[in-house]
């Protein structure tokens, strides 16, 4: 049994996640927390909805960020121009979450909070370098995604905070993003393994951004510098992405060490990298 | 807890508890049995009905979340004699219907698709039903069915 409540503001949301006679917990889009109170008894005494609150679903473009309010569908994520423009690995990666239904009902911060290791909706932010602003009767913290999130299904989120909405710098006119899924199928299947990826070149013609974010690999989500490194300064070709591919294999192998998994695992990361990074610099046919 | 919802165009207001799901609230209190529980975890679909205009699975649904929206189950959907509309003909016309557990939310995923894209590909029809399982048809005549119904819709408003 448990209560639900909803939340038209942010500051109501916050108050009534503290209020300290009835643990409180969000609701956003409810697919992860629907699914989890069908499989054992709830942690909680109430749902907080704030999948209405109208400050949590803004998109837009703030000075050189942009903006996306914590209660943003994979759907609105998708059908944003804006989005489309800016984040291409973000609205690539949510045309892969789930099935239409899925996609309607899912948000970024309830995918970010739930905090799966086969996300599809933090490497893109972490590829981005996004940063959550969190809300709590104390006020306002900022997190970058990658450190909030700190393993699987584990996060830096404190009881009774809320993430309210997600910002990530522009990046440079000539860099692109792109996102790459590994799954049973395409739709409605969970990621074996995932990728977010950006780059751009500079005036000579050379890489000069470059990041690179494979999901579901390591038990903490995390920018692959080595990868990076290696591409700074470097010409685009295939070659040099099949050598990228290559490392992202090495850096997991190394970070996660020999498993029953590895063997296939290295491969399709390798695959999946190289992959990505034609596609981010246009090398593919 | 009281909820208010327009259910296929009725204005309802139902005394519920505030933990069921949106399916339980339309099958048991509603009783409206038409949407289908088959997972009840979101993956198969059978639940499909149409929230303020988009497809949710109404198991993902707390009852409560609907309060306020405007909700089109399969009952809502029909030719303006009570029998089947254009998309349900068809579904029977090419032998998209086996066990008929699916069909329901198939039906309804497939009207959700015709109101945000009227000129569909195969392959977007396709990926519209991701989220619909079907044990019994193997899909290609429901893809047909639906890719029909689109071409009838056009050819009428064209
Ligand atoms: C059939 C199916 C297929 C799926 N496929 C995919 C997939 O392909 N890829 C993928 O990444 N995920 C997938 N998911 C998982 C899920 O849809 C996503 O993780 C989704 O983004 C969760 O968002 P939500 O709004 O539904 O979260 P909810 O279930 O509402 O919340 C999830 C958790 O986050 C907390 N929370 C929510 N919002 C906030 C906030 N603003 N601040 C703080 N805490 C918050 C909640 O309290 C809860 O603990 C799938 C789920 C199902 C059922
Ligand atoms: S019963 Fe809802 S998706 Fe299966
Ligand atoms: S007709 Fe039997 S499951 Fe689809």
């Amino acid at each position: 049994m448990f209560d639900y409540i909803r939340a038209k503001s942010i500051d109501e949301a916050v108050a009534l996640l503290n209020d300290p006679h009835c643990v409180s917990r969000p609701l956003a889009g409810g697919t992860d927390v629907l699914v989890q109170v069908r499989h054992g008894p709830p942690s909680f005494q109430r749902l907080v909805d704030i999948s209405r609150v109208p400050e949590m679903k803004i998109i837009e473009q703030r000075g050189d960020e942009i903006y996306i309010g914590a209660a943003v569908t994979y759907t609105e994520i998708i059908e944003s121009r804006l989005l489309q423009e800016t984040a291409t690995c973000l609205v690539e990666a949510s045309r892969l979450v789930g099935g239409p239904a899925i996609a309607n009902a899912g948000t970024l911060g309830g995918n970010v909070a739930n905090a799966a290791a086969c996300a599809d909706g933090t490497p893109p932010l972490v590829c981005l370098d996004a940063v959550a602003h969190i809300r709590s009767l104390n006020g306002w913290r900022a997190a970058p995604v990658a450190e909030l999130i700190t393993g699987p299904h584990q996060t830096a989120l404190h009881r009774g905070e809320l993430i309210t909405h997600f910002t990530f710098p522009i990046l440079p006119s000539s860099a692109r993003s792109v996102f790459l899924k590994l799954g049973r199928r395409n739709a409605q299947a969970i990621a074996r393994l995932n990728v977010a990826a950006a780059g751009g070149l500079g005036a000579d013609g050379r890489i000069n951004f470059a990041r690179v974010v494979p999901g579901s690999t390591l038990s903490h989500l995390r920018r692959f510098v080595e990868v990076e490194t290696l591409l700074i300064g470097e010409a685009p070709s295939t070659e040099l992405c099949e050598t990228a591919g290559a490392e992202a294999g090495r850096v997991m192998v190394e970070a996660t060490g020999r498993r029953w998994s590895t063997e296939y695992k290295e491969i399709a990361l390798h695959g999946l990298v190289a992959c990505a990074l034609r596609r981010v610099f246009h090398l593919e046919n | 807890m009281l909820i208010q919802l327009t259910v296929n165009g009725e204005t309802i207001a139902v005394e519920a508890p505030p933990d069921i799901t949106l399916l339980d609230l339309l099958r048991d209190y509603l009783n409206l049995t038409g949407t289908k529980e088959g997972c009840a975890v979101g993956e198969c679909g059978a639940c499909s009905v149409i929230m303020d205009g988009r497809l949710v699975n109404s198991c993902l649904v707390l009852a409560p979340q609907a309060d306020g929206s405007e909700i089109v189950t399969i009952e809502g959907i029909h030719a303006p004699d009570g029998g089947p509309n254009d998309l349900q003909q068809n579904f029977i016309d090419y032998g998209a219907v086996q066990c008929g557990i699916c069909i329901p939310g198939m039906i309804m995923a497939g009207e959700a698709l015709l109101m945000h894209n009227p000129h569909p590909t195969r392959q977007e029809i396709r990926m519209a039903l991701a989220g619909n399982l079907c044990r019994c048809t193997g899909y290609q005549q429901i893809v047909d069915a639906i890719e029909a119904t689109a071409k009838q819709r056009q050819g009428e408003m064209g």
